[in-house]
């Protein structure tokens, strides 16, 4: 009940925001310098074809009406037409996001799989010899350039070792007959898992790092809770303590900082894109730029804030699934 | 039962710690006992001075830019000018001790050479400028930003809070690199537009710190002496509120050096940060991208700077935030 | 006298390994618990009385260490080491009777099950994320080898006993539903429920209100004498002790230096801290409208005075407080020598006769309580 109410109402609360985004890369993309219907035309378009041209991308009319067509139009489901690419905004998204989104969760599900053992046992074990390799790692870790990683992989994996194929990820549902080299869909979903490897961990790095620390220090508070003293207390083993006791209440912070980290994994992906070369909304978004193609900018920018939008909400909503005093609005 | 606690209970509630240990840190502001925080923890101490040796390099080669350009590069021959490719061209060599397909590493290149046969060293030496420079103003730009929007917000509340509030949740909610991009695409591809744009992409950061402090200490009583006794408003925030934030802000805005640094490569990284030829390691390793298979050890150089950098920064950050939070002390 | 004391401590001591110092936080306890009998542990805030029902438990955390002593419950040996040696400043090397219980046997056999525990702050007790139904259950199910069902029953009927309305409902929520006086009721359910012999009571009623203080108090004695299970109160306030405990120790400095039946103690005291403790509390009984607090602070138990510990803020200290350290002695003066039960009054003051030290002759000692220091005023419970 409370859980539902609470759902809705940070839905609604994440609207104003979404009209923010849009608002602030609709005018940041209408300052782009250069003239995308040059671009489009070559330098000598005959007056007769701009004019065609600025009349199909609105471009004749004044900033203001503009923003408010583009707002109504995103609105109802028209993020407007690529300029370079000559297809709706949308089509070239839901070509590119389904890899992006494949990269990124794959790269929180390994930071997630690492971190919270890791975080765990570390403050368990506090200042033993453990603790101090997993918080060494996670400060490498949390200061390491993701795209230098991705870097490092490729040339121990790929050039020296020859293991991992150094470009392109694809995802494991892919038709076989667009996979080369593979003849079922088994060869398709090893071979999309051997490419995703390496970005995955170059992306999910930093986040393991950030998580594990928040992991530590949030379990080695929660140990030293008095609710923690009464279940060893009452006979608990330690396995519960920790894993039931302790853990639950700890993973708060912890999902907080894996909300933020969304964000940070975005952006990542842009650099993890570039490196693997892989077509996804990270490396449209760069394309778009080069190319001035100001309403596949604004549409990809605007996806991107969506997506973190949403990730934040599912995060707040297991925040307040976790902890009962959220969706019972006293906190 | 009770009253004999009550008639005794004054002296106690003196030493008694305040809800959410504000009075604590605020005990413990201040730059001179900041700084004897930071000599007694180690971590701390070995963070700062990594920065005080990197930041006197890029003070140094600034100099070298600015003033001495030929007399520093005939002066100390080892250094040979970052942006001025040799007569004779060695590429791609290797570190010195190593061999790889294009040659042998000498002393003169002890990091071996890159694709246009300069030095490797001397460009990462000359690589700290723009990112130290770009680290410092961008945090700098957030902090004064955040703090500015963070202390009116929050200690004038209403549709103030609200707007401010608003604005800074958008800017928050598009991923940070992403409307790095985006403003640098706007406004140009100039490192200066990348300061400020890390900059801008910063100010919730401190926003949300500040905020959320001077929300807790608005309600506190030696501020509610000072409205009675007539002080006006700003010089509330200014005089009071800031300075109270003064520990906290500092570990943060430690940490968001390191973050803007990293920040900062992947622009330069994606063409997006300082433009050729001046060095920056984040466009060192853009350009390794292309000779990973002939020339491995080209990438590896400008990524153990950026490294080294942002873990300085980090280990000062965690030192202080240990130093100057009594809370994780314990 | 020959009914064999449930739970037996004997020299214990529990010390805490610190960068400054060795704490010696329980320094050489005794004492005895009875069935279904309530025994007070009171002193100020620093004395050890926490540690010492702690230590019962083996509940100590690093860098606390029990280093000495035996403690034997129904027979069990909970603490009882081997010769101990060591260097002082470091942990001793320990070895442990074959008798005494491993950790595991310690979980499986006594927390719980034999010895329950309620803490001092039920807002902190009980687990945010969990429902109050759900840790009753968790821990009858653990402790009394009841089914799920068996136990959730269990769960509500402990509810209803303690005077939780609606407990039906009241078991499905979160503990931050909860005032704190109904925490502390669900808490000491919680120990009820798993049927122990023994409960050890830390300061339970010192975070509440006075009236919720009073009704939990009330409620405790009620169920006390209905379910006949010992206690060990831990408390530092004299008005607790005289409303519902059987017997008393009072504590000082991680010692011992006084035990006896609550009337002997009220009414026939023998230690000057005792009476100092109980002067500094407001009694219907003495008409005098002040209140006498005991002066000087505690000192640090990481260097405890020498010869008698009180011998700086005792009234009535001598030379030879400061030389002899009186250990805990039966009082002999005829009237009490023990009661039915043969539980004797103890105290460890040179003051009594059976201490031939030479008191009546020694000079009077300048300290803080005779006027030789100032200091401010102590005794724990602000609220």
């Amino acid at each position: 009940m409370g859980l539902l109410r609470y759902t809705v109402w940070r839905c609604l609360q994440a609207i104003p925001v979404l009209v923010g985004i849009l608002t602030i890369t609709f005018f940041l993309t209408n300052a782009i310098p250069g003239d995308p219907v040059s671009i489009m035309l070559g330098p000598t378009p005959s007056a007769e074809m701009v004019e065609q041209i600025q009349a199909r991308y609105g471009l004749d009319r004044p900033l203001h009406e503009r923003y408010f067509s583009y707002l109504a139009g995103v609105a109802q489901g028209d993020l407007g037409h690529s300029i370079y690419y000559d297809v709706p905004v949308l089509t070239k998204i839901i070509e590119r996001l389904p890899v992006t989104a494949y990269l990124v969760f794959s790269a929180f599900g390994f930071a997630l799989l690492t971190a919270i053992p890791l975080g765990v046992i570390s403050a368990k074990r506090r200042n033993e010899p453990v603790d101090h390799v997993s918080r060494i790692v996670a400060l490498i870790g949390v200061s390491t350039p993701s795209f230098w990683i991705g870097l490092l992989l490729i040339i121990v994996f790929s050039f020296q070792l020859g293991l991992l194929p150094a470009t392109g990820l694809f995802l494991p549902w892919a038709d076989p007959a667009n996979v080369r080299g593979a003849a079922t869909q088994f060869d398709v979903v090893v071979e999309s898992f051997k490419r995703l490897l390496m970005p995955m961990v170059a992306l999910g790095t930093l986040q393991m790092a950030s998580i594990t620390r928040i992991e530590r220090s949030s379990m080695v508070d929660s140990l030293q809770n008095e609710y923690v003293k009464l279940a060893r207390a009452y006979g608990v083993d330690e396995r519960g303590v920790i894993w039931k006791h302790a853990f639950k209440p700890a993973q708060l912070p912890v999902i907080t900082i894996v909300g933020l980290g969304l964000s940070t994994a975005l952006g990542g992906a842009v650099l993890i894109e570039t490196v693997f070369e892989i077509n996804g909304m990270g490396r449209l978004i760069i394309q778009a730029i080069n190319n001035q193609d100001y309403p596949l900018v604004m549409g990809t920018t605007f996806m991107l804030g969506a997506l973190y939008l949403v990730g934040v909400i599912i995060t707040d909503i297991s925040y307040a699934y976790i902890d009962p005093r959220v969706s019972y609005g006293e906190k | 039962m009770m009253a004999v606690h009550e008639t005794q209970g004054e002296e106690e509630f003196a030493d008694e710690p305040t809800e959410g240990g504000v009075d604590e840190v605020e005990a413990r502001v201040g730059l001179a006992y900041t700084l004897k925080q930071v000599k007694r923890d180690s971590t701390a101490r070995m963070g700062f001075y990594i920065i005080a040796f990197i930041t006197a390099i890029a003070a140094f080669v600034s100099i070298d830019y600015y003033l001495l350009d030929y007399a520093m590069a005939k002066a100390i021959p080892f250094l040979h000018h970052p942006e001025r490719d040799p007569e004779v061209i060695n590429t791609l060599l290797p570190p010195v001790g190593m061999e790889n397909g294009l040659g042998s590493g000498t002393w003169e290149h002890p990091l071996g050479t890159d694709h246009r046969g300069r030095d490797i060293l001397t460009r990462l030496i000359y690589g700290t400028r723009i990112a130290m420079t770009v680290g410092f103003m961008a945090t700098a730009i957030g902090l004064v930003g955040g703090t500015l929007v963070g202390a009116v917000s929050g200690y004038y509340g209403g549709w103030v809070d609200d707007v401010l509030q608003r604005i800074t949740d958008t800017i928050y909610a598009i991923p940070f690199l992403v409307l790095v991009i985006a403003f640098m695409s706007a406004f140009g591809r100039d490192i200066s537009y990348a300061m400020v744009g890390v900059g801008i992409a910063s100010i919730p950061v401190f926003n949300r710190l500040i905020r959320s402090r001077v929300v807790s200490i608005r309600e506190e009583e030696y501020i509610e002496a000072a409205k009675a006794a007539g002080v006006k408003d700003r010089n509330i925030i200014l005089r009071h509120v800031i300075p109270n934030s003064f520990a906290p802000v500092l570990v943060q805005a430690t940490l968001q050096v390191g973050v803007s640094i990293l920040i900062v490569a992947g622009l330069s990284f994606l063409g997006f940060g300082a433009q050729p030829p001046t060095p920056s390691w984040g466009q060192m390793l853009a350009a390794s991208r292309n000779y990973m298979l002939p020339a491995p050890t080209f990438s590896i150089w400008p990524g153990i700077a950026i490294l080294v950098t942002v873990v300085a920064f980090n280990l000062l950050g965690d030192g202080l935030q240990d130093a100057l939070d009594p809370r994780i002390n314990n | 006298m020959s009914e064999e004391p449930l739970l037996k401590v004997e020299n214990l001591k529990t010390q805490f390994f610190t960068e400054d110092g060795t704490v010696r936080a329980v320094d050489g306890i005794s004492f005895e618990v009875y069935e279904g009998e309530l025994v007070g542990l009171v002193g100020e805030s620093g004395a050890g009385k926490s540690v010492a029902a702690l230590s019962v438990m083996r509940l100590i955390d690093s860098p606390g260490v029990i280093v000495d002593g035996e403690v034997t419950f129904k027979g069990k040996t909970l603490v009882g080491y081997e010769e101990t040696t060591g260097e002082p400043g470091e942990p001793p090397e320990l070895v442990e009777r074959e008798e005494m219980l491993t950790e595991e046997e310690m979980r499986t056999q006594i927390r719980g099950r034999e010895i329950a525990i309620i803490f001092q702050d039920p807002m902190e007790s009980l687990n945010p994320v969990f429902t109050v139904g759900s840790q009753l259950r968790e821990f009858i199910e653990l402790n009394r080898d009841l089914s799920g069902t068996e136990a959730r029953a269990e769960a509500v009927q402990m509810l209803r006993e303690v005077g939780i309305p609606e407990p039906e409902k009241r078991y499905e929520q979160y503990p931050h539903q909860f005032s704190g006086g109904m925490r502390q009721r669900v808490l000491i359910a919680m120990a009820l429920a798993c049927e122990p012999s023994l409960i050890i009571a830390d300061e339970p009623t010192t975070a509440l209100d006075v009236t919720v203080e009073g009704q939990i108090l009330d409620l405790v004695e009620e169920l006390q004498r209905k379910y006949d299970t010992a206690f060990v109160w831990v408390t530092h306030d004299m008005g607790v002790v005289a409303e519902i405990c059987d017997r008393v120790n009072v504590m000082y400095l991680g010692e011992v230096i006084e035990q006896a039946n609550v009337e002997e103690l009220f009414y026939d005291t023998k230690h000057p801290y005792t009476e100092a403790l109980l002067a500094s509390m407001p009694r219907p009984d003495r008409t005098t409208g002040e209140l006498n607090p005991i002066r000087g602070v505690m000192p640090e138990a990481i260097n405890p005075p020498s010869g008698c510990r009180f011998h700086s803020r005792c009234p009535d200290a001598r030379e030879v407080c400061r030389r002899v350290h009186p250990d805990l002695r039966a009082i002999e003066n005829g009237d009490h020598d023990g009661d039915e039960n043969g539980r004797v009054h103890r105290a460890a003051c040179v003051k009594h006769d059976a201490f031939d030290v030479g008191y009546p002759e020694s000079e009077p000692l300048e300290n803080e309580a005779t006027g030789g220091f100032e200091v401010g005023l102590t005794q724990e419970g602000s609220r």
